[in-house]
């Protein structure tokens, strides 16, 4: 059984930051690692009723946040069109 | 909902990762998702999936029964070491993982992991170490760091009334006979983490011996910290203590660093 989860993607200026609601548990630790600070606490609320993430146009679209994120809630793409690393 | 169906991008989850059960039952930013995350990965790599037994502790990572899309069994109380040694023994074709927490690795099933250790069983542990019992409510675990609070030791661990934190990849090492895997990873570090657990199975399925990786791992709920405070601990406290590195790798796994 594959399920589908819904997906917010933003479009920013180097990449498109896609956010799954359904999967973030809001607990912040893509805010933290991301080395431009550029990831904030979004109005759409996650599975368990926490604000979930998202990311303004200083991202540079270098996938750390996807990569720390425990949940996989987000998936980041560089503008090229290839998917982000891992 | 239309405008939002229109593009559907999945999550990027390995696809040993079983989606149906997702999001997982871990909490908020526990640091086992990121290992069973780097685990996913290396399985996905090595393309092993259809002869993974996957074996989970008791404890947190007992939340792990229905993560992957791999057979799984859940023991009790570090258990997990000789069930997945037998069925080794029975099915050596099979790559048998064991899964533990550092309360079911190190206190309550610690001779599971020193025998199957010192006799060089075939098989790969992988341990998190979150420096408490996070399912009980956060007491203090062998591993629980000098000062450290925890519900049992308010006012921090003291070495002289408790003793010292356990370290854990350094006895298996030292128990370890030639061929064993020893690793101690970091969630801080995932690229590293994936690559010390792809070697440990690597060194499985090379059939060299006992392979064993410990990760150090967070537990926000219960160290009761922030996103930043998590990440200080993981990266700043707990390497102070346990060293982050290869312990025992032995020249046929150096080489294939070399070679890949």
């Amino acid at each position: 059984m594959t399920l589908e989860f819904q997906s917010k993607t933003k479009e920013l200026k180097k990449g498109l930051f896609t956010l799954f609601p359904g999967l973030c548990k809001g607990c912040g630790l893509c805010v933290e690692k991301c080395p431009k600070h550029c990831i904030a606490w979004s109005d759409i609320l996650g599975v368990y009723g926490t604000p979930s993430v998202e990311a303004n146009d200083e991202c540079i679209a270098c996938g750390i946040c996807q990569n720390v994120c425990p949940d996989c809630a987000i998936l980041v793409r560089k503008k090229t069109g290839k998917v982000g690393p891992n | 909902m239309e405008a939002v169906r229109t593009e559907m991008p999945a999550p990027a989850m390995p696809r040993s990762w079983r989606v149906d059960t997702k999001p997982h039952k871990f909490c908020p930013g526990c640091g086992h998702g990121l290992v069973l995350k780097c685990l996913g990965q290396a399985i996905d790599e090595l393309n092993i999936q259809g002869r993974v037994v996957f074996g989970c502790d008791i404890g947190c990572s007992l939340l792990s029964w229905d993560f992957f899309n791999i057979d799984t069994i859940q023991t009790h109380h570090g258990r997990t070491t000789p069930v997945m040694v037998g069925l080794k023994r029975a099915r050596p074709e099979l790559v048998t993982i064991a899964y533990m927490g550092d309360g079911g690795g190190y206190a309550i099933g610690a001779q599971h992991l020193v025998n199957a250790a010192s006799r060089g069983e075939n098989i790969t542990v992988v341990l998190a170490n979150n420096t408490q019992y996070a399912m009980t409510g956060g007491q203090m675990a062998p591993t629980t760091l000098p000062g450290q609070k925890t519900e049992t030791t308010p006012y921090g661990r003291e070495p002289e009334t408790t003793g010292y934190p356990f370290m854990g990849p350094e006895m298996v090492a030292a128990i370890t006979r030639e061929g064993a895997y020893v690793a101690r990873g970091s969630v801080a570090n995932l690229r590293q983490l994936k690559s010390y657990i792809k070697k440990a199975l690597e060194n499985q399925i090379a059939g060299r011996g006992f392979s064993f990786v410990e990760a150090l791992s967070g537990c926000p709920t219960n160290w009761r910290t922030n996103a930043a405070e998590t990440w200080d601990f993981i990266e700043e406290e707990m390497p102070n203590y346990f060293k982050v590195g290869e312990i025992k790798a032995s020249a046929a796994a150096k080489k294939g660093e070399e070679d890949g």
